[in-house]
């Protein structure tokens, strides 16, 4: 939040909404209504005095309602923009007029009453719709009890409840007693899933959040009991099974098949009843519980409907955003130029929403480029600071916030008897504009070389301080911040002899720093324009199509002899039923138009350089010998999918001629009239879960197979053919999989569970199988089948995987596909920068993600290649060579792979940092038995001199007491 | 949420609030009552006038110290003993740090950093508490006493966590004394005993 909040492209407006947009892709005319925040963001400091004194009190939104805030306030402690809001309604509610308290208290003069709601008017070339979900009412679910019952709370109430910041510090308390409650029980599925409540829909995050709070719980509270209450667990995101596999092995924690009928509680003790039937053995049952957690559906944004009218789109049954196709285009609108990403367009985790977002900034990127506006850059002579450190220290009051309790005076006088300082002053607010003037004639008027700025966080303000040193020409890196707000005034309230005594040694310390800091080169890399993508799947070819309408030249490699990957076999794609033959075909037609170099049979040979500057030999085998190409490459996109697990010995298969891998039946159900081995197909047995979720073939859910089995069968009932699914759980978590699911049932499959550790055993019986089963509820049932068609699982390319890990040293997860870089903030990006990964390569995945993700990595790599250098971050480090003995203990914990032993130009051999790759962490120099290695703008010398200065106050760091007449006073 | 706001001002609040304070009747329709049981120890704030413990604070720019400002929004308060030391990353923490503080009087060192999955730079959280752990077996074998070290794992949004920390930090070292290294407690000028630094 905070980086878009300071980035200098994008403007941030809160409390606005869109009311029109006119014009077309590249040239749309957007009236935004600016609601009035009658509080002006860039001089209000977040010191929150107003809010101290209004007098107006209502629950807080951000909290669930579990606490109280103000009239004037801010949404939540790490709101961006850091600045308070007022709620106009609340502030009228019990008198016509404000009360003005909050105007009269503010020192920067922030408030105003009069401010109004305006209208503004923006040209805009792309338009992205991020407006996420809602939750589902629970009190229309009224039999289980919300707001009737104290003790029954939402899953985001538990989140609150459960927030080490939130209204009860992390605590988990019964609202009746105040203490840990002893037996949890989560409901799933609350409005989800509900014919009844006209959310026919799978609400896709809830499974898993109930997973991890219960996790949570367990830590906290080893006692609690935790009853799970689920249809089916959906658990089908990358690391997700083990994640649930493991709450599940926790003695105290229990998952119960069933959706409890209803809760009541004891008028007298307040104490909660839950009455269920066990889905496992039938039994209608009740259970005490001490507090009941409601999964709530998640349900479109209030107002998607008038914005879908404002922006000329669609919305679905559902209510939710409707893309243009769920598979084949997620991201894309009926309108061009208009983009959805997140929750805005169905129920999302983080993770799917992250690549959504990036993906959608691709394509809305391709009606902005024409306008790419290159910054302007001013000549500054700089000033020259190889002389004496020639410090300035300016003490910041902050209002109230830091005199309030330090003594800032004092502060400024201290200072200005440090060594080489030679001017110290406090100043009102350090940040407002005039003391950055201030600022910068001081540094003229004394000869500044090294700036110490004593106010707040240098999070937020440390760019603030450097813009302005930067003005005047004193490089940015010689500014040194004190946190005496945030660190210190802010927190040692009730003690202001010792906040002002730590005032006083930050102070000295940064000094001490300061005086060491050394100018530092933002320097810049040139970087190449083209992109190679390994892999010709789906993935791949909207990856390439992407790249090549940002203007990117790409180069795509396929190791096989035909463009399409896995969705070509595929007879239907679900929802909307296209073929995968023509999905791939619509799709290499668009990528044909793109001109692109698309190279069959090719692979990798080699790879060489880093980010922007790759050197990769490619090898295409046509026939003969087969040639070799050498390209120059600047970012590296690896899109090569997934194996199926093979089945080989699993239920029969390869004895029992009727079983068959679902890859492989495909062909029978294109035909009209279904036939297997010459016989027409009467029954059909699935078998799910074969190599997915256990210890042969991927660990984890295989995530596409329910959904294809579902798909599958409908097109099999609709021929008369009987289908019975066996599964362990049913997970049709996409959009429109969950009302699939439900008409394959009203159609007449049958599904049924089977126990993974009593599987189903598949037998020859004449010429067609026979399954027979330990069905969940314990009746023993024979199925008849001509065949019995396995959901295979998706397992990493194991031989592709293993040759490009020693290519490009990306690493493998433990489910051995590739790893990203986080799963949340990272799930396209590799730990080597310029690598990046899309598609079933990462996990397996459905199509729509697929696709997400593809547009995502051009989405990534374009922020790379836009320009045509990328910048070094400055902050990197630097090795001694003639103090290196060439170990490689440095490059052994690099992440990052940025050091590497060379042999240097005189034939002795050192590490060599590649600054395009360092990041600064400074691992590699604790690392270092020689001390060889340093970092820049954090040096041993620097970190060491504050310790010094703190500890050992001397001659050179100046007097670790006050000077006398100050008098040395003790909080 | 401004519709839900709507429906809980028309109902009354709860009649019977468990809470023991006479205070303020509440918007809320249900408050949180005092916490009870085990989880409720809190520890007390306030110092008892006598011995300060000198803390040196190593915190790593993208969790610990982020976390230490949202203390200060949140206006948690906590003893003001300890001085921030902002590394980019708590991996850049050499022991020789820690070592130097404790060499210079301090009576306690705390190295703070990221969750290992949260951390920014990947690994950088693991290295650091790889190095923790020699450090404080360094720490052990000069006699110094190892519950002078305190290693934490501190994200950005943990401020109660951070505030927790430093009360029972500064209690735990108040509990040990003065370090038996610290000459004198910070108001006396120790002679120079550092060479020049190289540049």
């Amino acid at each position: 939040m905070m980086d878009v909040g300071r980035h200098p492209n994008i403007s941030l407006w809160t409390s606005s909404e869109v009311v029109n947009v006119e014009g077309k892709a590249g040239d749309f005319t957007v009236d935004v209504l600016r609601h009035a925040r009658y509080v002006d963001v860039d001089e209000c400091t977040a010191c929150g005095a107003c809010a101290e004194v209004c007098p107006i009190v209502v629950p807080s939104e951000f909290e669930c309602e579990l606490s109280e805030r103000k009239a004037i306030y801010q949404p939540f402690p790490q709101a961006v923009p850091s600045a308070y809001v007022r709620d106009e309604v609340a502030c009228l509610s019990k008198a016509k007029r404000p009360c003005g308290l909050c105007a009269k208290t503010c020192e920067k003069d922030c408030i105003d009453y009069d401010e109004k709601d305006v209208v503004e008017k923006i040209n805009v070339g792309s338009v992205v719709v991020t407006t996420g979900f809602d939750f589902y009412d629970p009190e229309e679910a009224s039999e289980y009890g919300f707001k009737r019952f104290k003790n029954v709370v939402t899953s985001l109430e538990l989140e609150r409840l459960l927030a080490a910041g939130g209204p009860t510090k992390g605590l988990l308390v019964s609202f009746v007693d105040g203490r840990p409650p002893k037996r949890v029980a989560f409901v799933q599925c609350v409005g989800s899933r509900s014919v009844k409540r006209g959310i026919l829909y799978c609400s896709r995050i809830c499974c898993m959040n109930a997973v991890k709070d219960a996790l949570l719980i367990e830590e906290l509270y080893p006692d609690a009991e935790q009853l799970i209450f689920n249809i089916d667990v959906r658990a089908f995101g990358k690391g997700f099974e083990a994640f649930f596999e493991r709450s599940r092995g926790l003695p105290r924690v229990r998952y119960i098949r069933g959706k409890p009928s209803k809760v009541t509680e004891d008028p007298e003790t307040e104490e909660l009843t839950l009455h269920y039937e066990d889905g496992e053995t039938g039994k209608i049952e009740r259970t005490p519980v001490d507090m009941v957690v409601l999964s709530s559906a998640l349900v479109p944004s209030r107002g998607t409907d008038e914005l879908a009218e404002v922006l000329g789109i669609d919305v679905d049954t559902d209510g939710f955003l409707r893309s243009r196709d769920a598979s084949a285009y997620p991201l894309e609108t009926g309108r061009e130029g208009v983009y959805l990403a997140g929750g805005a367009t169905g129920p999302k985790d983080i993770t799917d929403a992250v690549a959504e977002a990036s993906g959608a900034a691709a394509l809305a990127a391709r009606h902005v480029l024409a306008d790419r506006v290159e910054p302007v850059v001013e000549e500054i002579e700089p000033i020259d600071v190889s002389g004496e450190p020639r410090v300035g220290v300016f003490v910041c009051s902050c209002g109230i916030n830091i005199a309030g309790v330090l003594d800032v005076r004092k502060l400024a006088n201290y200072a200005s008897a440090l060594p080489d300082v030679v001017h110290a002053e406090n100043v009102l607010f350090a940040c407002a504009e005039s003391t950055q003037r201030q600022i910068q004639d001081r540094i003229t008027e004394h000869g500044l070389n090294r700036v110490v700025v004593a106010a707040c966080t240098p999070r937020t303000h440390e760019p603030v301080f450097r813009e302005a040193c930067a003005g005047v020409g004193l490089n940015p890196y010689l500014v040194e911040m004190v946190n005496i707000r945030d660190q210190c005034s802010w927190v040692h309230h009730d003690v202001p002899g010792q906040a002002t005594d730590k005032g006083r040694d930050l102070i000295r310390m940064a000094v001490a720093r300061a005086r060491l800091l050394r100018p530092l080169e933002q320097r810049e890399l040139g970087v190449g324009h083209d992109v190679l993508i390994v892999g010709g799947g789906i993935a791949g070819i909207q990856n390439a199509i992407d790249l090549t309408k940002r203007g990117f030249t790409v180069h795509l490699v396929e190791a096989s002899g035909e463009l399409g990957g896995r969705v070509r076999d595929l007879a239907s794609v679900y929802p909307s039923g296209m073929s995968g033959r023509a999905l791939i075909e619509e799709k290499t037609a668009e990528l044909r138009e793109c001109g692109i170099d698309v190279r069959m049979g090719t692979t990798l040979k080699e790879v060489t350089g880093f980010v922007g500057n790759f050197d990769v030999t490619v090898a295409t085998s046509t026939g003969g010998d087969g040639d070799e190409e050498r390209l120059a490459i600047g970012s590296i996109v690896l899109a090569i999918g997934a194996d199926v697990h093979d089945p080989a010995g699993d239920f029969g298969h390869g004895d029992v001629p009727n079983v068959v891998g679902n890859t492989d039946f495909e062909d029978v159900l294109g035909a009209e009239e279904p036939t297997f081995r010459g016989r027409p197909v009467e029954d059909v047995v699935y078998v799910q879960c074969v190599g997915s979720r256990g210890s042969r073939g991927n660990p984890e859910c295989s995530r596409y197979c329910c959904q294809a089995a579902v798909r599958q069968a409908i097109q099999l009932r609709e021929k008369g053919v009987n289908v019975v699914v066996l599964h362990r759980d049913v997970r049709v978590y996409s959009r429109g999989a969950e009302e699939m699911y439900r008409r394959a049932r009203g159609m007449g499959v049958t599904f049924l569970r089977y126990d993974p550790d009593d599987p189903p055993v598949v037998e020859r019986d004449g010429d067609r199988a026979k399954v027979l089963l330990h069905e969940s509820h314990g009746y023993d049932v024979e199925l008849p089948a001509d065949v019995v068609v396995l959901s295979l699982g998706m397992v990493p390319r194991k031989a592709e995987t293993s040759s490009l890990v020693n290519l490009l040293k990306v690493p493998v997860g433990s489910d051995g596909f590739l790893l990203e870089r986080h799963p949340k903030f990272g799930p396209v990006e590799t730990n080597t920068e310029g690598i990046f990964l899309c598609g079933c390569a990462q996990s397996p995945k459905d199509i729509g993600d697929t696709i997400a993700q593809a547009s995502a990595v051009a989405s990534k790599i374009g922020a790379i290649l836009a320009r045509d250098t990328i910048a070094l971050e400055p902050v990197t480090s630097v090795v001694n060579d003639r103090m290196c003995r060439a170990c490689g203990q440095c490059v052994e914990v690099c992440e990052f792979h940025a050091l590497e032993v060379q042999e240097l130009p005189d034939g002795r051999r050192a590490a060599v940092v590649n600054e395009a790759l360092c990041k600064g962490c400074g691992t590699c120099a604790v690392a270092c038995p020689n001390g060889a290695i340093s970092i820049r703008h954090f040096t041993d010398e620097m970190i060491g001199t504050m310790i010094e200065a703190y500890l050992e106050p001397s001659q050179r760091h100046g007097s670790g007491t006050w000077p006398e007449g100050e008098g040395a006073e003790k909080g | 949420m401004p519709k839900k706001a709507e429906r809980e001002t028309e109902r009354p609040p709860d009649a019977a609030s468990p809470g023991k304070k006479a205070r303020r009747k509440s918007v809320l329709w249900r408050e949180i009552p005092e916490p009870k049981g085990a989880h409720a120890a809190r520890v007390e704030e306030g110092g008892d006038g006598g011995f300060e413990p000198r803390i040196v604070a190593f915190a790593c720019n993208w969790c610990s110290y982020p976390a230490a400002d949202a203390a200060g929004i949140s206006k948690l308060q906590y003893p003001p003993n300890a001085r921030i030391i902002r590394v980019m990353c708590a991996g850049r923490i050499h022991p020789g740090f820690v070592l130097r503080a404790l060499e210079l009087g301090a009576d306690g060192v705390l190295v703070s950093g990221c969750h290992f999955e949260d951390c920014h730079y990947l690994f950088g959280a693991r290295r650091a508490a790889e190095q923790f752990e020699k450090t404080a077996e360094i720490v052990r074998m000069l006699g110094i006493g190892p519950e002078r070290v305190r290693y934490e794992q501190i994200s950005a949004a943990e401020a109660p966590k951070f505030a927790k920390v430093m009360h029972e930090f500064v209690e735990d070292v108040k509990k040990l004394g003065p370090s038996p290294l610290a000459g004198a407690t910070g108001e006396l000028e120790v002679p120079e005993a550092v060479s020049e630094e190289t540049t």
